[in-house]
This record gives structure tokens, sequence and C-alpha cells, in this order.
């Protein structure tokens, strides 16, 4: 999987989560855009589907894959800050040893 | 009522057992795990044998239903292992062996379990706790703890899960007799049951009763919530 196939996959997923979120609590659908953290509307229980839509759609893409991670809530530590540091995460995980 | 998937840890006898076969006579589709085989034989039910602690086990189950299934409705963390024995007797590796199948198997299966709740209509959580929490029982110290634990988890869990449309309760029965507390002498077990405000044993109908009413659809409002049964407070 590529690191274009994975960005394209969380942005899926983004767009997904927006589908049942007020107009004014929309998360940006870019490449760039923060996820979770100062600046996103994103609270931790909302990372919390955002990150189990992810994980299930790297599932139908035939990779089983876990986001569970001890630095997922940190404001300043965590892989899921923004798309980018999403993206390098999982892809750092697809390509550790399972 | 329309027929739904339920997974029920520790299947392979006691309560577990029971709430197996109470579901299959409802006509819903039953998954249980345990880590011994189960006697129940049913079209509608499959067996895993697998320890809840074992997270990769948990996982692996949880992938086969989610392959059989697309998913699950209701998640009943039954499984737990008793340790009856004053703390200052009680082996360390006992202790372990509590925590490992009555907090990390709960976590466990929660942990999955969510992931195969969350896009039902209807989703529950119900785990299992005990009396011997508020009643503070002497002699069952890392039992309970452990069970306190499973109380916090159940409260906490609710909080995280409610905006999924997941509700998360627990059910603590009195004594019922079961292999859990075969080796109880049955005088601190009849003590126990006369400080009941009714001083009756309970059946597992009586535990089923409860989770129906948690599994209800018209239940939706209510999570969080731990009910033990004899008017145990």
């Amino acid at each position: 999987m590529t690191r274009e196939d994975i960005q394209g996959l969380v942005l899926t997923a983004v767009a997904g989560v927006n589908a049942s979120r007020d107009a004014d609590q929309q998360l940006p659908v870019t490449p760039d855009a923060l996820v979770f953290g100062p600046g996103s509307p994103l609270d931790s229980l909302g990372l919390v589907g955002l990150l189990v839509d992810i994980e299930d759609a790297l599932r139908d893409a035939g990779h089983e894959v876990s986001l569970s991670d001890s630095r997922a809530m940190s404001q300043s530590r965590s892989p899921f800050r923004s798309v980018p540091t999403l993206v390098a995460y999982i892809d750092e995980l697809l390509a550790s040893p399972a | 009522m329309s027929a739904r998937r339920i997974l029920v840890t520790g299947a392979s006898r006691g309560i577990g057992a029971a709430l197996v076969s109470r579901f299959l006579e409802a006509g819903d589709t039953v998954f249980g795990c345990g880590r011994s085989a189960a006697d129940t034989t049913h079209e509608r039910y499959t067996h895993f044998a697998v320890d809840v602690a074992n997270e990769e086990a948990v996982r692996g189950m949880c992938n086969t239903i989610r392959t059989a299934a697309g998913g699950l409705d209701v998640l009943i963390n039954n499984a737990g292992v008793a340790r009856m024995n004053a703390l200052a007797l009680t082996p360390p590796e006992d202790a372990r062996q509590v925590v490992d199948t009555n907090v990390l198997g709960v976590f466990n299966c929660t942990h999955q379990g969510i992931r195969l709740l969350r896009k039902s209509p209807c989703a529950r959580i119900v785990n299992l706790t005990t009396v011997a929490v508020p009643l503070r029982l002497e002699g069952e110290a890392i039992y309970a703890a452990s069970k306190a634990a499973v109380e916090s988890l159940t409260r906490i869990t609710a909080k995280e899960v409610g905006r999924m449309g997941i509700t998360c309760n627990a059910v603590g029965p009195t004594p019922i007799r079961t292999d859990l507390i075969a080796k109880v002498p049955s005088a601190k077990l009849d003590a126990l049951v006369a400080q009941q405000a009714i001083p009756s044993w309970a059946t597992v109908d009586d535990v089923y009763n409860v989770v129906e009413f948690f599994l209800r659809p018209e239940s939706r409002m209510i999570t969080g919530q731990v009910v033990y049964l004899g008017g145990i407070s």
C-alpha cells in the first residue's frame, strides 16, 4: 500500500466522520489537515470513531492493523495529530513485521 | 424482536452456558468462548476455545465473527475465575490469574468488541460483576477487587462508547449454584444469602432477566449501571 493509498483511505474516513457531524464541527478533508489536538474540532471520543473507521478500511484492504497506541491522547506526541502524521504512522505499522 | 448476534464469554459452563441456552431459545445467533470445549451444540451456536486473557486469541475470534456474521449486537463479558482465599494465603500466581481473566479479559473482549458492535442499531455490552464488591466479602479480596475493576470499566466504557450508540452495563448476581462457588463452604454462602433483602438463592433466570432488560431496544438510555440481585446495594 503506497502512502498515497493510505492518505486516500484516511481522507475517505475523515469525510465519513463528517457525515455525522454538525456543519460547524466539520473536519477539513485535506492532505495537511489537523486531526486531533489544538485547532481541531475532533475530541478524544470522536478520534476513537475515526480510528476504528480507518482500521475497518485497512482490514477491508487486507491489512490487519491496530491503531491502539499509548501516545494516542497525547497533545504533543500523538501520531494522530494530523493527516500527515497519521499517514506516516500507518505506513510505519504496515512496514513493520506482524 | 429480531434475532441478535451475541458473543458470550465463559460460555463453556455455569452462567455463560445457561445464557447461551436462553439466547438460542430466543432465536439469536450465538458465539461463545471458553478455555474448554462447550457441551452446547446448535446450528446457531459457534464455540471458540479461547482464553479471554489472550489478546491475540480474542482478536482472532473477533475477526472470525466479523467474517461470519458481519458484526455483533451484544457482548456478554461473563468469563471469570474466582480464588476464594484470605489475601495473606492467596498465592501471587492465583492473584495474577484472577486479574488476567477477570479484568484483562473484559478489556480485551471490549476492546475488540467495540469494533464489531458499533454498526449495530442496538449495540449492548453487559459485564458480570458480583455482590462481593459492595459487601466487601472477606476471603474474596482479589476476586472482589477484580470485579470492582470490572465495574469501573463498565462505567467508563459507557461514557466512551455512548456516542457510538453502544450501552454498557453490569449485573451482579448473588450466590448461584455454579462451579464458580463449588468450593466455598455452604455455611458461608447460606450466611451471605441470609443478609440479602431477598434471602433466596438466585438462579440463572434471575441473571437472564436483568441481562434481557439491558438488551431491550427500549433500554437505550440505560448505561453505566450496575444492578445487583437480591437487594444488595
